[in-house]
């Protein structure tokens, strides 16, 4: 009896994403725990802004202490966006990080289409080809791909970094399990019409796959943007550098300046820090929707 | 990649849509042009992929029976096996592998562990649960060189928050970068620290799966709360807990962000990851050909593992 | 999570027309930039006047030539100066390799000079123009030839020595005083010979109760310390062409000897201190000598009374272990990198302002500066200006120079005779088959037209 009512209860809560908890009891340990847990986890970033907002000999004092002496400055961060090449790097993160994700969203889901869609014999092979690059794992390619990349004449230019990241059989994936759930009447429709594979993908498929653009665009921007050790290898000019290359690459020459090191921290993960605090859901969304790890 | 269930639904539906199309011939343009149109259409994605995946696998095969360097013109002197010789008796080299092992081995519990804990927690509670997944997840948005920049100001000795908060807790100071014996726990707490929030929210959806019909029916049947975390919610998390393990284990093999920017390799090369040790030889000693077998090797250990891992843990979870 | 769930997700999230438009608007920006960036046209260009320069100086290094970068910015308003720090070490070669080979290197740039046989085999350095270099005003003559000579490789000029930062001797002169070992003029009077150090650190023992001598015993500075005594006795560490293991084991073994006592026998020296200890114990007054590269001695001025002498004559001479900070121009296949008159510019202004690089210790490679009044006025930095003569570089093969795999392993096996892990023989055994491994390696480098 347990087991019917579970069963012709799931149907009816799996479209619900907030199970409401109905026991009052423990939920006051719960939160005390979580409130510890979640304090714990926000102390790294505090502490370094805290540093960042200090003046650079206060941040140096033993003990240590979260209070300044002198008072709190934004001198860190101004030096650092006006000295640094900071702002460059914004650029150059955003650009690449732009096109990887456009072009990406646009050739997983033509292939994903096609592989869902449009029926021709070499269709299996060319994705099981395709998707057995999941297994590949991504640093092991990186020697013989700088390699190549010298030969092209590619190293230190933006398409050196973008190429090599458009090939993704994840984002592939996504489309092509998410067309094969839409339904075949909307496309029939379509057809009758005399309309082209191109424009029916275009104009009907697509704007249907929004949740699909959306996780890939998003799963692809976040993980485009904080790549490293593509863009460390490739990239050799200082003015190209992306931002994690950048953070890592570029010492300060003033000795050792904590509040500045730290203040280029926070600047170098604010923009996807805000973004991600605006669209959190759709963020996690993309995450989870794509299962996979950068 | 057999016998999972993601593969039986491609196949299920790969099979209706043929079924489809061949119902209705008429509506269909000759063969050889939905071939035309079909490859046309995967014809950039298989491009960028031929040339930027496949390829280099090609071309790193090659490369690593030379002397192939990074400064000459050409291949250098053919050499046979001879860099595969020399990277299995490289202590270099099979030190490197323990030490990614190692960090594996580390960090993977942790993580699951921890995340499962965390998310069923946060699902528990009804308000304030965006605030709690912002606080976890934060940090997995950062890229790797925030990540180190913040942990290395962290772990520095005498004024790092660490050290500090020790010395006023009375504890003595730790050399968490330069010890040997705590350098490489130094890089898993971190890392734990970066990457929890992925496996966090992973668990959390999957949570959320489960239908809350089946905690009432056991509180009804008398099963207290950690009961009914280990009846139900961890058996129910299984397809979310293999997920977790297999791309952790994947990502860990691989690591070379945190080493290289938190101690790089060092000390005493007791936290240079294989994939480092793979741009130490190829980048800065020049040797690209040496580390072009090195990477073939890593590949096929991590080829090995991840499928050993899939065929384990799907085996388990058909089984139950 | 299944699509379905996913689809309502989204379709209650975004607008399908907010996100096109946003993707829109980013995808022609970043399309269009793009375009434009491949076609060689950057917002941020760089003009006809721009100098790109790499160095690897941080801490007061980088304080004094970042002041020397701004006098040569502020005497030629007209050039763009772009200079970049890295960190120290192997990420700085091997970006600048890398640089070099990706074909956008920086105009000029830092090299210790130990590496610069490694590069120039690499194809990656630009023969030194001594045309445009006598134009601005500096040709060889200007430098010792002991100097001058480090810089040619294959007959062929490679770089420009700024300075040459040998590994010396410092004293905290209060110790040595209490210690009887300062003449009448308050400086200290020669030590010659093992038995005549051991005896001097064992009077600064006794006054500071804890260390007669503070030295690192971890990272390279075994190495350097070996290597300073064993070119005393005389011999190389490798042949001439870097292809083989030549060391002479009598020799080698007297060195690690006497380490040994310094740090076991006699327990002068503690067997396990790393670098920040050591220079902590010797500001601190717990140690009478410190031996390590002169580049410390900003970090003790104002701090504790101290002087500095060139590495003591324990084996018969004054040689001591060296590297030479110096200016390359990395390869480029643009054909003005080879000949660029700014970069000359730069390089000649620096040498004549290298007073300021020698208030950190440094001896100007420049003879103008390092014979003038004021260099010589410069105490302690001027008291081991013999070292400019008397150093040796590392010895010469693809894995070895400064911070190299050669000096690490060093350093690792002598460490152990330090802390006393090892005996002599034990630890030169290591290191020879250490170092053989690296020999038995295939060469990594075209060779250079013999």
């Amino acid at each position: 009896m347990a087991t019917q009512s579970i069963t012709s209860a799931t149907s009816a809560t799996t479209a619900q994403h907030r199970p409401h908890p109905n026991r009052l009891v423990g939920s006051a340990a719960t939160y005390i725990i979580l409130a510890v847990l979640a304090i714990l986890w926000v102390i790294p970033l505090l502490w370094a802004l805290d540093t960042a907002l200090k003046h650079e000999s206060e941040t140096t004092l033993v003990p240590i202490s979260w209070f300044a002496p002198s008072g709190f400055t934004l001198n860190a961060f101004i030096e650092t966006l006006s000295s640094s090449d900071l702002p460059r790097w914004y650029f150059n993160s955003l650009l690449t990080s732009a096109v990887i994700t456009i072009l990406t969203v646009l050739f997983a889901s033509l292939a994903g289409f096609a592989f869902s869609r449009i029926p021709f014999r070499s269709k299996g092979f060319f994705f099981w080809l395709i998707l057995a690059g999941i297994m590949v794992p991504g640093q092991i390619l990186i020697v013989p791909l700088f390699t190549m990349m010298q030969s092209l004449g590619m190293v230190n230019t933006y398409w050196g970094i973008i190429l090599p990241q458009l090939a993704s059989p994840v984002a592939m994936f996504i489309f092509k399990q998410y067309f094969d759930g839409i339904p075949q009447e909307l496309e029939d429709a379509a057809v009758m019409d005399g309309a082209s594979r191109l424009r029916i993908y275009w104009q009907i498929w697509m704007p249907l796959a929004k949740p699909a653009i959306a996780a890939v665009a998003i799963f692809t921007f976040v993980w485009s943007w904080n790549n490293f050790i593509w863009p460390f290898l490739v990239i050799t000019g200082t003015n190209m550098m992306t931002v994690p290359v950048g953070l890592a690459t570029v010492q300060t020459s003033y000795g050792i300046r904590y509040a500045q090191i730290m203040a280029t921290a926070i600047l170098g993960g604010l923009p996807l820090l805000i973004i991600f605090i605006f669209f959190q859901r759709q963020i996690v969304q993309g995450f989870v929707g794509t299962g996979l790890k950068g | 990649m057999s016998d999972t269930s993601i593969q039986q639904s491609i196949v299920q539906r790969g099979s209706r849509a043929e079924e489809v199309s061949t119902q209705r011939p008429s509506r269909f343009s000759p063969r050889w042009r939905n071939e035309a149109v079909g490859v046309g259409f995967v014809l950039p994605l298989l491009i960028v992929y031929v040339l930027f995946l496949l390829w280099p696998i090609v071309l790193g095969l090659r490369m690593s029976f030379f002397n192939w360097s990074l400064v000459g013109s050409g291949s250098g002197n053919f050499l046979g096996l001879a860099n595969y010789q020399e990277a299995l008796s490289d202590p270099n080299f099979w030190g490197a592998l323990g030490n990614t092992l190692i960090f594996t081995v580390m960090s993977t519990p942790i993580l699951v562990i921890l995340s499962l804990f965390l998310a069923i927690l946060v699902n528990r509670v009804r308000h304030v649960r965006w605030l709690f997944r912002i606080a976890f997840f934060a940090p997995y948005i950062l890229p790797v060189s925030v990540m180190a920049l913040i942990w290395s100001w962290l772990y520095e000795p005498g004024f790092g928050l660490l050290d500090g908060t020790f010395a006023q807790l009375g504890l003595p100071s730790v050399n968490w970068l330069t010890d040997t014996h705590v350098a490489m726990l130094s890089i898993v707490i971190a890392t734990v620290w970066w990457t929890l929030g992925f496996d966090f929210v992973l668990y959390l959806a999957g949570l959320q799966q489960i239908p809350h019909e089946m905690y009432e029916a056991a509180s009804l049947d008398g099963a207290g709360a950690w009961a009914k975390v280990w009846h139900i919610t961890i058996p129910l998390l299984q397809r979310s807990t293999i997920l977790i393990i297999i791309l952790q284990v994947i990502a860990s093999l691989q690591v070379f962000g945190q080493m290289y920017l938190l101690t790089g390799g060092g000390p005493n090369f007791t936290t240079r990851s294989v994939v480092e040790y793979i741009y130490d030889t190829g980048f800065t000693d020049f040797r690209v050909g040496y580390a072009s077998a090195m990477s073939y090797l890593v590949f096929i250990v991590i080829l090995v593992i991840s499928v050993g891992q899939f065929w384990i843990l799907s085996r388990q979870g058909r089984n139950d | 999570m299944s699509q379905h769930e996913l689809a309502d997700i989204y379709m209650s999230m975004i607008g399908r027309r907010q996100f096109l438009k946003y993707a829109a608007m980013s995808g022609v920006g970043g399309l269009l930039a793009g375009s434009l960036a491949a076609c060689g046209v950057t917002p941020f260009g760089s003009g006809p006047q721009t100098l790109v320069y790499w160095n690897l100086f941080g801490g007061g290094d980088g304080v004094r030539m970042i002041t020397m970068q701004n006098d040569f910015q502020k005497a030629n308003p007209n050039v763009d100066l772009r200079a970049t720090t890295l960190a120290w070490g192997a990420p700085y070669y091997t970006k600048l390799a890398m640089a070099a080979l990706g074909d956008s290197p920086p105009n000029v740039a830092i090299m210790h000079m130990s590496r610069m046989p490694t590069y120039a085999d690499g194809g990656l350095l630009e023969p030194i123009d001594l045309n445009l270099l006598a134009q601005n005003g500096v040709t060889e003559n200007d430098f010792l030839p002991a100097v001058w000579q480090r810089a040619i490789y294959n007959g062929t000029v490679y770089a420009i020595p700024l300075d040459t930062h040998p590994f010396v001797m410092y004293y905290n002169t209060d110790i040595c005083k209490k210690a009887g070992l300062l003449d009448a003029s308050g400086n200290l009077k020669p030590l010659q010979g093992t038995a005549a150090l051991i005896d001097a650190f064992q009077r600064t023992q006794k006054v500071t109760g804890y260390l007669g001598l503070a030295v690192d015993t971890q990272d390279v500075t075994p190495w350097r310390m070996f290597y300073a005594m064993y070119n005393q006795l005389g011999g190389d560490i490798l042949s001439p062409d870097g292809k083989s293991f030549v060391v002479n084991e009598a020799h080698a073994q007297q060195v690690l000897s006497f380490m040994r006592d310094l740090t076991q026998t006699y327990k002068v020296a503690s067997p396990t201190i790393d670098y920040g200890g050591a220079v902590a114990a010797f500001a601190s007054g717990k140690a009478g000598f410190f031996w390590q590269g002169e580049w410390e001695v900003t970090t003790f001025e104002g701090v504790i009374p101290f002087s500095m002498v060139p590495f003591p004559n324990v084996f018969g001479n004054l040689k001591t272990q060296a590297d030479s900070h110096s200016f390359v121009i990395p390869h480029s296949s643009d054909p003005s990198q080879a000949s660029n008159p700014l970069a000359y510019q730069f390089i000649s202004f620096l040498l004549k302002d290298s007073l300021v690089w020698a208030k950190g210790g440094h001896i100007p490679a420049y003879l103008p500066v390092a014979t003038s009044a004021a260099y010589k006025a410069l105490k302690p930095q001027s008291n081991y200006a013999i070292d400019a003569q008397e150093a040796v570089l590392d010895p010469y093969a693809w894995f070895s120079g400064s911070g190299s795999d050669l000096e690490n392993q060093a350093g690792a096996a002598f460490q152990q005779v330090l802390s006393g892990g090892m005996t002599p023989t034990q630890s030169l055994a290591q290191f020879k088959k250490s170092i053989q491994n690296f020999l038995n390696m295939p060469i990594p480098l075209p060779r250079p037209i013999e």
